[in-house]
């Protein structure tokens, strides 16, 4: 008998062109909290989804408190006491938290000795006391759509106490949420693992493993690197190890030189398809050879503030002027004539027309003009040409050249279009939303070396990310928004991260 | 007014429970305009089993309506399983399969009624002759003016169709499967993560409305139409969509959607009747629920919000 | 183990002919197209008679194959013509679903809006007296403006209220049937025939028993027409900004709206293309297949056309096949029915088959798709 209440062994798992695990073999300790560390594309996730049941391993055994199991089915995991808090909330948003949580364990009772029902009001009384015991606080009778991101969180969470989880894999857990609110979910699974519980712990965040974990297991493009004791280890040894070289956290950046003004934003109202404003009264200015960044949590009106920019919402209230000029009323394909480009924050439903060839896809946004099209008529040759170019130019890869049909090609290189595309318009304003959401270490850093190049040539560029290091490191200015208002805008050396965390809350108020 | 609440009821149930079977299905996620292929072919089955057994047994055919109901609940839902299959299984277009399936019925009972006729009667008729079900008046509360009407000259089918009609609420509403099923149409994600199978569930989902649709159509051949032919395409299960997408995918406002429906058409006729017009008039006033159903939409399109994931192929093998 | 390896090499030798995906467009549509007729021949079996006899009488019927004897001034020659005169309203409202669909959007409001350009050109100019070489192109005209209006109205509706097209254009179906019908009784009919009244020649699109070697011909005019305007529309969608903008919306609203296309005006313009070509189909055929109009009758053409635009993979040379083939089914059956003695009711029956099979077929594509990517890896582990 070992003393690991999980063990997988030579667990190997391949998908169509990689192989996702390459003999991987950890075992975890009942009541610790074990991490997984790597990059996007290490295998984290596909090693923790054979654990809950999605995947089975094409090769490897699995032991369950020492007795060999076969995990057929989420089902069957949960039957093994073993629950996921996935990364992407799986939540109905019109049913209430109580619905949610025992959708698919549904407590019943008899009307009349007959008709079978769902019992709410008893399974809502227990979630209450569940959510107390644990710290988590809801209100069960609550719907899902009048709840912040990391409340839908800890439904999650409950999801899986609810099903008596003895093993809880979190799989990327901070990614959307603030400071503060990391601060407050480390500590609940600290008292998870107080109380017994066994947490694995996905993450690409070396202070988060620093803090809670006791132990760690590095991942490198499907092969198991390490597994460490984490009270032992420094966070750049894990780094390395995690990257399989030496990273630079922070882009080498000359300091901005900031020139005449190109974007004003100036009482910036913008409602909703229910009326309901979600961006109030925002005002700011973005120069030539500036990056502004907006931060905050998800859903706070930065994208919307983004769309109003270009064009894509209506703005119901202020003014937007590009290089002095007020485009408030322009349309799209005038804003992008008069200097817009921009890189939306779903590649895949804005970016890109997925069944479009790549060569299409680079000229999407000058197919209507000379030389792609003269009289109507629109010039094949032109658009191969061009795309080749852009191809060679950027560096983007893709099976059969410019014929790819998009679709096909990984979410990196699609992003790598997109800019490309992007940056060869050469507008005087860029919006960047979420450039490095879903794309590889690597890929993050050459993206914002883009930015930082594209800033350096004169260019005024606003970007809006979720990823508060990620703002830390590239922003020259930072907007804070909460709840469709700008908190605070300050030079991004006079603040703090954890002070931009707090303005995110809406905590902090000058 | 009496004949217009008598007539207007007799159409709007029937319409109601197959806008009942749209509300499963859609809710569940599968876009359904297969209705008028369900309810045609439903009632199909059901006129010609009661067709046949009424030959072989010597049955007056007004007797076997119960049989022929019955019947035609099990033809719609069998027929069903195509929708099913092409939409879930084999992840078709879910509109492009609706209009396959209305295709396909038309043709299919438009010949086996034919060749049916032929073989079995001998006769070259495109119609199955069922004549009307028996109505009944609960006598006392009839008498009451306005209400009366309610409860004068019923079919027995409308009486069914309020009991079935209650349970499919009960089900939809209260149950696990209900709630289920109704999650599968907002976020079939999470039904799977709740260990759910969400393919088995919108199947289902897609036979009850294929049960119910059959049900719908059967009564109407038993009573507007008093016949099984090709005129069974009405357009009775477009019309129960307008009436599903009115009522915001909810039962009780689609009871009120077709309740409007059948009173424009039954008043409509009535006005006609009244004027003493012509009788190319009434196909004036048959436009009424069609253009009722164009000018609500224009309306209320804005506020009715479909099931998040309607239409949307699940595909649970996203990586 | 090398039962299973044979197993699956089999299946792979199965799929193999539509394995190239070069070549899915005609293969796949073609696999439904045998699948179909297997499956009808069952159906002629299990009623007792020979499906080959019967397949053979088709194309007999449609002037393909030749008659053992032809009644006096005809010929397999003319029974071509019949076939052509026949496909021609076809083969438009095949392209009006086909812009539609390229657009995202379905069009299965064709037959109403058929009707409503063949009853206005039909009492416009069928009843007007004017000269053959006004009136024949004013009839044309008139059937492309309503047409285009009807379906710019169900485009507009959906742009600026966001309502459904298919329960738009169902609607406005029934509305037509009904609201023609009224017309036609009240003032345009004809109490024998209890049809609208006969048009006059000269508006008439087909040259009905034309003379020429003996023979009598109707000389369909809108077939060359036909045939032009669908090469017309590939040039329009493959070369021109207008296609790339149709396409770009049907196939992303929302990148096609990013991208500064206009989506509502397309969305119109889409529809207006799509009901003026179903405006077409619907002059070409109650003033040139027929020469009046039934009252309260949609025709079917234009559910067929979604079975032929479906089959035709939205292509307009691929909708100008299969109207083809589709026309033949309906054209031939009535010769098949009196020869082989098999109720003429299964032509839509093999139709709505054809139609139904092609339905599978993105399943079919991507179930290809993944066998050929499971035997790369098994090459790939096993090497």
């Amino acid at each position: 008998m070992s003393d690991y209440i999980v063990e997988m062994k030579h667990i190997t798992k391949r998908f169509p062109g990689i192989v996702a695990n390459d003999d991987v073999s950890i075992g975890i300790k009942k009541g610790e909290i074990f991490a997984l560390l790597g990059e996007n594309g290490a295998g984290k996730s596909t090693l923790m989804s054979i654990l809950g049941g999605m995947y089975e391993p094409d090769e490897g055994e699995i032991y369950i408190r020492g007795e060999k199991v076969q995990i057929s089915s989420p089902n069957h995991a949960a039957k093994l006491n073993i629950g996921m808090v996935h990364q992407h909330f799986k939540l109905v948003s019109d049913y209430t938290i109580t619905e949610n949580i025992i959708l698919g364990v549904e407590p019943m009772k008899k009307f009349a000795g007959l008709f079978p029902y769902v019992d709410i009001r008893n399974a809502n009384r227990k979630i209450e006391e569940l959510s107390k015991n644990f710290g988590l606080e809801v209100d069960p009778t609550k719907k899902i759509a009048d709840l912040t991101v990391s409340m839908q969180q800890r439904v999650e969470i409950l999801k899986v106490l609810y099903r008596e989880a003895e093993i809880l894999i979190f799989d990327e857990p901070t990614a959307v949420l603030t400071p503060q609110e990391i601060e407050f979910l480390l500590g609940i699974i600290e008292g998870l693992r107080n109380g017994g519980k066994t947490i694995i712990l996905i993450t690409h965040k070396l202070e988060e493993i620093k803090k809670v974990a006791d132990r760690c297991a590095v991942l490198n493009k499907g092969n198991l690197v390490d597994v460490l004791d984490v009270k032992e280890t420094s966070t750049k040894q894990m780094a390395q190890l995690m990257v399989g070289r030496e990273v630079n956290f922070e882009s080498a950046k000359a300091p901005a030189v900031m020139k005449e003004e190109v974007l004003k934003v100036d009482h910036l109202t913008v409602k909703n398809e229910d009326g309901f404003e979600v961006v109030k009264d925002v005002s700011f200015t973005i120069h030539s050879g500036e990056i502004f960044a907006i931060a905050g949590v998800a859903d706070n009106g930065q994208v919307e503030i983004a769309d109003a920019i270009a064009g894509l919402t209506k703005v119901s209230g202020g003014k937007v002027l590009l290089q002095g000029k007020d485009i408030t009323n322009e349309s799209i394909r005038n804003r992008t004539e008069m200097g817009i480009s921009y890189i939306p924050e779903d590649r895949q439903s804005f970016g890109l027309v997925l069944d479009f060839d790549l060569s299409t896809n680079l000229a999407l946004k000058q197919y209507y003009r000379e030389p792609f099209a003269s009289k109507g008529i629109l010039s094949k040759e032109e658009f191969e040409q061009f795309g080749s170019k852009l191809i060679d130019k950027y560096d983007i890869r893709s099976g059969q050249g410019i014929k790819t049909q998009v679709r096909s090609m990984s979410g990196g290189n699609q992003q790598k279009a997109i800019i490309a595309r992007e940056i060869e318009l050469q507008s005087p304003l860029m919006i960047f939303v979420q450039p490095t959401r879903g794309v590889d270490i690597g890929a993050i850093e050459n993206i914002h070396k883009m930015m930082i190049q594209q800033r350096d040539q004169g260019k005024a560029i606003l970007l809006v990310s979720l990823e508060l290091d990620e703002i830390m490191n590239v922003a020259d200015t930072i907007g804070v928004i909460y709840n469709g208002q700008l908190q605070k805008i300050a030079s991004s050396e006079s603040l703090t991260t954890n002070e931009v965390g707090e303005y995110m809350m809406g905590a902090k108020h000058e | 007014m009496d004949t217009i609440i008598i007539d207007g009821l007799s159409f709007a149930l029937p319409l109601f429970i197959i806008a009942i079977g749209g509300i499963y299905s859609e809710k569940s996620g599968i876009t359904n305009l297969a209705l008028e292929g369900f309810q045609g072919f439903g009632a199909f089955i059901g006129a010609m089993s009661a067709v046949l057994i009424a030959n072989a047994f010597g049955t007056d055919i007004q007797n076997l309506f119960y049989v022929a109901l019955l019947f035609a609940m099990i033809g719609g839902m069998g027929f069903s399983i195509i929708h099913a299959v092409l939409s879930i299984k084999f992840k078709a277009d879910q509109v492009i399969s609706g209009v396959v399936i209305n295709i396909l019925a038309l043709a299919l009972t438009t010949f086996l009624t034919t060749q049916i006729n032929a073989l079995v009667f001998g006769a070259a008729s495109d119609k199955f002759r069922l004549g009307v079900s028996e109505r009944f008046t609960i006598e006392g509360v009839a008498n009451i003016p306005v209400i009366g009407a309610v409860f004068t000259n019923v079919y027995p089918f409308e009486v069914i169709i309020i009991v079935i009609a209650f349970f499919a609420w009960y089900l939809l509403y209260k149950t696990k499967f209900g709630m289920r099923l109704r999650a599968s149409g907002e976020n079939p994600h999470s039904v799977d993560a709740a260990g759910v199978n969400v393919s088995k569930i919108r199947f289902s989902a897609v036979l009850i409305s294929g049960l119910l649709s059959g049900l719908g159509g059967m009564c109407f051949a038993y009573s507007i139409s008093a016949n099984f032919s090709s005129n069974i395409y009405m357009g009775y299960g477009f019309l129960a969509i307008a009436a599903l997408i009115f009522g915001n995918w909810r039962i009780l406002p689609t009871l009120a959607a077709c309740l409007l429906f059948g009173f424009a058409k039954s008043g409509g006729a009535f006005i006609a009747q009244s004027m003493a017009l012509p009788s190319s008039f009434t196909d004036l006033f048959m436009i009424l629920p069609y253009v009722l159903t164009l000018l609500l939409l224009i309306f209320f399109s804005k506020s009715n919000r479909a099931p998040r994931a309607l239409g949307e192929i699940y595909d649970k093998g996203k990586r | 183990m090398s039962k299973d390896k044979k197993k699956k090499s089999l299946r792979y030798s199965l799929i193999r002919p539509i394995s190239n995906e070069k070549w899915q467009p005609i293969s796949i549509p073609f696999v439904s197209i045998i699948i179909s007729f297997i499956a009808a021949a069952i159906v002629i079996l299990l009623i007792g008679k020979n499906p080959l006899q019967a397949f053979y009488n088709l194309f007999q019927g449609a002037g393909i194959l030749p008659k053992p004897s032809y009644a006096g001034y005809k010929s397999m020659l003319t029974d071509f013509l019949s076939l052509l005169n026949a496909m021609t309203p076809l083969v438009f409202a095949s392209l009006a679903v086909a812009v539609a669909f390229r657009a995202g959007l379905f069009n299965i409001g064709v037959s109403g809006q058929m009707l409503v350009s063949g009853f206005l050109a039909t009492i416009i100019v069928g009843y007007s007296g004017l000269d053959a070489i006004i009136a024949k192109p004013l009839v044309l005209l008139i059937g492309m403006v309503a047409g285009g209006l009807m379906g710019g109205l169900v485009g507009w509706l959906k742009y600026k209220f966001n309502i459904n097209e298919v329960v738009t254009t169902i609607m406005l179906n029934y509305i037509a049937q009904y609201v023609i019908s009224f017309f036609i009784q009240m003032y345009y009919i004809d109490p024998v025939s209890r049809q609208s009244k006969y048009i006059s020649e000269a508006a008439r699109l087909t040259l009905v028993n034309v003379e020429i070697a003996n023979l009598k011909m109707d000389i369909p005019l809108g077939f060359i027409l036909a045939i032009i305007t669908a090469i017309l529309i590939k040039f329009v969608m493959d070369k021109t900004v207008v296609g790339f903008e149709i396409k770009a919306v049907g196939n992303n609203r929302n990148a096609a709206k990013y991208a500064g296309i206009k989506v509502g005006r397309n969305t119109v313009l889409a529809m207006v293309i799509s009901g003026g070509l179903a405006g077409l189909a619907g002059v070409t055929y109650y003033l040139g297949y027929f020469s009046s109009i039934q009252p309260k009758v949609l025709s079917s053409i234009g559910f067929d056309s979604i079975a032929v635009s479906l089959l035709g993979n939205s292509h307009p040379i691929g909708v100008i096949f299969s109207s083809f083939l589709v026309s033949i089914i309906d054209q031939g059956s009535t010769y098949m029915s009196s020869q082989a003695g098999i109720r003429q009711e299964i032509s839509s029956v093999i139709i709505g088959l054809i139609l139904l099979f092609s339905a599978c077929g993105a399943y079919l594509k991507h179930k290809v798709s993944r066998l050929k990517e499971k035997e790369v890896d098994q090459k790939e582990s096993e090497s």
